[in-house]
């Protein structure tokens, strides 16, 4: 059993077997077969097979380089019949340096671009089980490229029949169901998964003596990814010689060389199966889990990573499940924050992205086996491919509720699971988001996307209450989103109403109004002597004594009013102030910023937006001059 | 709607099946909130949830009970309603009924929930020829032959022409039944994506059941934990035809005794059984 079926507190899931039908909502692990992995010098199978050729990129010290770390040779890593025999490896003694690749040290590949070829002499084989794994990136007009060519040769590097019979292995056409070819020689065979952008395993036996051939004659099998394509008889000779070159196919962005080896003589079905997988669990990234978005017939051509499968099998949470109401967000800065004594204070960013965000995601009303795949998900989050050689795992994509972005990266973090009754699973997962900054002035979370948020100019028309413009302008202190406070109206607006108008119709500062039924409690900043066995003193501690800390609550909002709070506070980031009048019976207008708020999506328009305001007093140019009261002057 | 509809012209179909109904009801239910702020304005009044529709029918059971309105089964999917030749596709059946009295037909009580937008505003009358081609039903439910058979109510092993044989009881005299009823229902809570006013689902929960008599005795008194119980009702039509059979399988937990001036004593008792379901295991 894979370790990431039995990581799982999940039963009853199973390894991709394409001979299985599979229903909506069903797991599986795809690691391309159920077979076991051999490494290609094992010996243990039982076959008469020898290794004809292997070259990979584990080490750098498979390679010969020149001055300038320029490959002059690729070392075959076969130990059979080739002991001390340099012709057995792929060289290029070239004189011109633009036919050496690049061999890039932290990468498991050699990527051969534009005219760099590597080819060498000797590797003449008559039956041969060939394995290759490459990834092409697509040239602009998707022309033919060349993975392997098998020629004669009567020189040591170069074919003395460049257009006669050799034996081709090509690539061609858009990656798409059928349009995508893999050719042999001139025979084309339709490609069952991507040929470019992505690993490819194709595997070629090569048949030419045998029983079997009596009747059929020499043929070709070639797979793709496990995948049987077909069977070309009677191949072009340049098979069973000796020349062999990869390379030269102008393309700028090159084909990566992963691995490619061979085996003298036909192997079985199970033994390929065998070195696929090898070539599989050492390259590829897209094996895991994949759940299937809905009822997959069994097939081989419906496998997850095939252009078929793609429409059967999904790794994306948005294909399968869709967030509920009552999901939530909850935001908080983290912020240091520094007294001054005399009621001062000062709160101070720790970092650049101070702002973080926690998702409630909430998926009500599952059955029991969507509940099942949904868990599992949740489980196998951590084994998403790492971010970079740099980071660790990548987080969930997703798109989270209105108005926040769509295209989120989040990362899974708790689970809540309850069952009010048989078959009916509510699920909540507390999810954080971690990749997205405050500093983007289109927004953190609620973009400026031209829709919901539009950049404002003097064409721009229909407005109402709650609209939300971004207003781009040199002056910093008039840069940034208004608010349209005006009637609604169909036309642009007059400029004396634009945002920088002398009348304007938009606000920068907090404008919505609180709940009637709101608490505010605020306390004296005093001090006590507490002299013993005497009476208690209170005294008032500093000039600004009456600092405010409100919790206000705006409850049942609608969608466009909390898009309009929230991208205020999306904007103000967490630490930036703004203006804000007291409701009755304070009525007056203060300085606050809001480090912490939260949002519920109850229903469709009606939204629950609770917000911490702290009362801000050391800004010269509202309230006037800095007072200290406890201010001490060194004079020289 | 130009005019007021004739009942004799106005259709209801379930599933595209001729139910014929002696009274269908069908209304909408906004759940709104006032929202007010702290200034003393009204903003507005937020939704709190989606436009619930109730649609509720009594009808002459013509046939076997159709599977989707089993409350008690499986079966969660929308059904389609057309009333008025206005179809309503997000049905969902939530409890039927229906009383067995004597000398009467048997009328089946159903109410659902629906969701969706409905054209109200495109009711009408059927028109002449599809009246005239309207089938006559070949069989109607009534309490002629219709009857109840029990275990363990009247401390018997079964009671009841047919009644079904089990463990046995302790043994007493029979009861006269006088009439007897059947309801079955469930709640259907609604599960809706974000951004969507119809749900994409709506759940099954709490499917109960319960069969209630009246007889001329109940046997002995219930215990504390109720008097485990079963009844078969057998819905007949006036020939003796098997329509559908309605089993609940479950405690006795209610008795009553009454009497009044010029009547006999009669006693009331209710059957009710909380129905479950094995989970199949994934």
């Amino acid at each position: 059993m894979s370790y990431l079926i039995s990581g799982l507190n999940i039963k009853n899931i199973y390894e991709y077997d394409s001979s299985q039908s599979y229903g909506k909502y069903d797991v599986v692990d795809y690691q391309l077969n159920t077979n076991f992995s051999v490494y290609p010098n094992y010996t243990g199978l039982g076959g008469q097979s020898g290794l004809n050729f292997w070259f990979n990129s584990e080490s750098l010290g498979n390679f010969n380089l020149d001055s300038s770390n320029l490959v002059t040779g690729w070392g075959n890593l076969s130990d059979v019949n080739f002991d001390g025999d340099d012709y057995k490896f792929f060289i290029q003694n070239s004189a011109e340096e633009n036919v050496r690749p690049f061999v890039d040290f932290n990468e498991n590949y050699l990527p051969l671009k534009d005219n760099e070829f590597l080819s060498g002499e000797g590797f003449d084989c008559i039956d041969r089980t060939i394995f290759m794994c490459f990834e092409a990136s697509s040239k602009s007009n998707f022309s033919e490229q060349t993975l392997l060519y098998v020629d004669k040769s009567s020189g040591a590097f170069e074919t003395e029949f460049p257009n006669g019979p050799s034996g081709l292995f090509r690539i061609k056409g858009e990656d798409s169901l059928g349009s995508s070819k893999i050719i042999i020689d001139d025979r084309e065979f339709s490609a069952v998964s991507p040929i470019y952008g992505t690993p490819n395993i194709v595997t070629i036996v090569q048949t030419a003596t045998g029983p079997a051939i009596e009747s059929s004659g020499p043929t070709l099998e070639v797979r793709q990814n496990g995948v049987y394509l077909g069977r070309y008889p009677n191949f072009y000779s340049g098979w069973v010689s000796g020349f062999m070159q990869i390379g030269r196919n102008e393309n700028p962005n090159g084909i990566k060389y992963y691995d490619m080896f061979a085996f003298s003589g036909v192997l079985t079905n199970s033994e390929i199966e065998n070195y696929e997988k090898y070539l599989f669990e050492s390259y590829f990234d897209n094996e895991g889990l994949y759940f299937a978005k809905q009822e997959v017939p069994a097939g081989e051509v419906r496998a997850p990573v095939t252009y078929t499968g793609s429409a059967y099998w999904t790794k994306d949470i948005d294909d399968l499940f869709n967030l509920t109401y009552g999901s939530s967000a909850s935001f908080s800065s983290k912020l240091n924050t520094v007294d001054f004594g005399d009621g001062y204070k000062s709160a101070l960013s720790r970092n650049v992205n101070s702002l973080n965000v926690s998702f409630d995601l909430k998926y009500e009303g599952l059955s029991d086996k969507e509940a099942k795949a949904l868990i599992t998900f949740f489980e196998n989050s951590p084994e998403a491919p790492n971010k970079s050689v740099y980071e660790s795992y990548e987080g969930v994509d997703i798109n989270l509720f209105q108005p926040y972005k769509q295209d989120a990266e989040v990362y899974f973090l708790d689970i809540s699971h309850e069952t009010p009754y048989n078959d009916i699973n509510n699920i909540s997962i507390k999810a954080e988001s971690l990749y997205d900054s405050s500093l983007d002035y289109k927004g953190m979370l609620i973009k400026l996307d031209e829709q919901n948020i539009r950049t404002y100019t003097d064409d721009l028309n229909t407005f109402e209450y709650n609209d939300v413009v971004y207003v781009d302008n040199i002056s910093y202190s008039k840069r940034g989103y208004y608010f349209y406070t005006g009637e609604r109206t169909s036309s642009s607006l007059p400029e004396a109403n634009a945002p920088l108008g002398d009348n304007s119709s938009f606000t920068k500062e907090f404008y919505f109004k609180v709940d009637i039924d709101y608490s505010i409690s605020s306390n004296l900043r005093v001090s006590s002597s507490d002299i013993e066995n005497s009476t208690n003193q209170y005294k008032k501690d500093g000039i600004n004594y009456n600092k405010l800390e409100l919790d206000l609550a705006f409850s049942n909002r609608s969608n466009k009013e909390a898009l309009a709070m929230l991208k205020f506070f999306d904007d103000r980031a967490g630490f930036k102030f703004f203006r804000y009048t007291l409701p009755q019976p304070y009525n007056k207008e203060m300085l606050f910023y809001c480090p912490e708020w939260q949002h519920t999506y109850n229903f469709f328009n009606n939204n629950d937006i609770s917000a911490k305001f702290v009362h801000l007093n050391d800004v010269e140019d509202f309230y006037g001059p800095t007072v200290f009261n406890t201010k001490i002057s060194f004079t020289s | 709607m130009s005019k007021f509809l004739n009942y004799r012209g106005v259709d209801f179909q379930l599933q595209d099946e001729d139910f014929y109904a002696t009274r269908v009801n069908l209304s909408a239910q906004a759940s709104v909130d006032p929202v007010v702020l702290s200034d003393g304005s009204l903003l507005n009044y937020a939704p709190s949830s989606a436009v619930v529709g109730s649609l509720s029918c009594d009808f002459y059971l013509t046939s076997s009970l159709p599977s989707y309105l089993n409350i008690t089964g499986t079966h969660s999917d929308p059904i389609k309603a057309k009333f008025a030749d206005v179809e309503i596709t997000g049905v969902y059946p939530k409890s039927i009924s229906f009383s067995v009295e004597p000398f009467q037909p048997i009328l089946i009580s159903a109410e659902f929930d629906w969701y969706g937008d409905v054209k109200v505003e495109n009711f009408k009358e059927q028109g002449i020829n599809q009246v005239r081609q309207k089938q006559v039903p070949n069989y109607i439910a009534h309490s002629y032959k219709s009857h109840l058979s029990s275990r363990n109510i009247f401390n018997s092993d079964y009671s009841g022409p047919s009644g079904p044989t089990g463990p046995s009881g302790p043994s007493g005299p029979q009861g006269s039944i006088v009439s007897f009823s059947y309801s079955s229902s469930c709640d259907r809570p609604a599960f809706y994506k974000v951004d969507e006013l119809v749900p994409f689902r709506v759940a099954k929960l709490n499917k109960s059941c319960e069969a209630s008599l009246s007889s001329n005795q109940l046997g002995n008194l219930i215990t504390i934990e109720g008097k485990q119980a079963l009844a078969n009702v057998y819905i007949k039509d006036f020939y003796g035809t098997l329509l559908d059979i309605f089993t609940v399988s479950g405690v006795l937990d209610n008795q009553n005794y009454s009497i009044s001036e010029n009547s006999y004593l009669l006693t009331e008792a209710s059957i009710n059984q909380f129905v479950t379901e094995q989970k199949v295991l994934i």
